[in-house]
């Protein structure tokens, strides 16, 4: 997938998950600038990610982001 | 992790004099359907109906007491009624674990409430976390 697959794929997710339609995310993208993206909606994002693109990450690497760019470069990683 | 995908959980409840007069006097809800007899009866069910939220209340003690782990919390559950619930019924409680997210410690189950007569009761989802 393209990173801009990979970012239309994230931001259907993150809709899904925050429960937003307004959301719209880019590599910039932090926590900071998703009102709702907390530990628990975290959470629940990692959870959603991993089963959308059916792989698995370690606790090291999610804490490891910071910011949409590193989480995408991490799947690539993978194979995405 | 201590868990596993195909781990499975029994458990038995009963329904007792006790549990329903503690959640009536908890949480107020006398709805007819609860407390009345011949209203129950007039609605086509055989007793009075217990409330199907005291069953979160197994669900409550399953995830709090009896997993091998104590650092857990609840992330989601949810439940579907499928058949009423009688004082003094008797609930297995069958419990399988079917997806585990170690990077967060998430760990998902799928579980179901049989009660003695070998009808579903109840059956759902619950999502718990594993706290470091």
């Amino acid at each position: 997938m393209t990173t801009e697959e990979i970012i239309k794929d994230l931001n259907n997710i993150f809709i899904d998950v925050m429960e937003d339609e307004n959301i719209v995310i880019s590599g910039a993208t932090t926590s900071d600038d998703v009102d709702d993206w907390d530990s628990l909606n975290h959470i629940h994002l990692v959870v959603s990610i991993e089963k959308h693109f059916k792989i698995r990450f370690t606790s090291e690497e999610i804490e490891s982001w910071k910011n949409v760019d590193e989480m995408i470069i991490n799947m690539q990683e993978k194979g995405i | 992790m201590i868990f596993k995908v195909g781990d499975n959980f029994l458990h038995e409840f009963i329904l007792s004099k006790d549990i329903y007069n503690g959640f009536l006097d908890t949480f107020k809800d006398k709805n007819p359907m609860h407390v009345n007899y011949n209203f129950a009866l007039d609605h086509g069910y055989s007793d009075i109906v217990m409330h199907g939220n005291i069953l979160n209340g197994f669900i409550s003690y399953f995830i709090g007491e009896l997993l091998p782990a104590k650092n857990v919390v609840i992330l989601s559950q949810e439940i579907k009624f499928n058949n009423p619930v009688y004082l003094n019924d008797t609930l297995s409680f069958y419990g399988t674990i079917f997806e585990i997210y170690e990077s967060v410690g998430v760990i998902n189950f799928n579980y179901k409430f049989i009660n003695q007569k070998n009808n579903t009761v109840a059956k759902g989802r619950i999502q718990i976390k594993k706290i470091k």
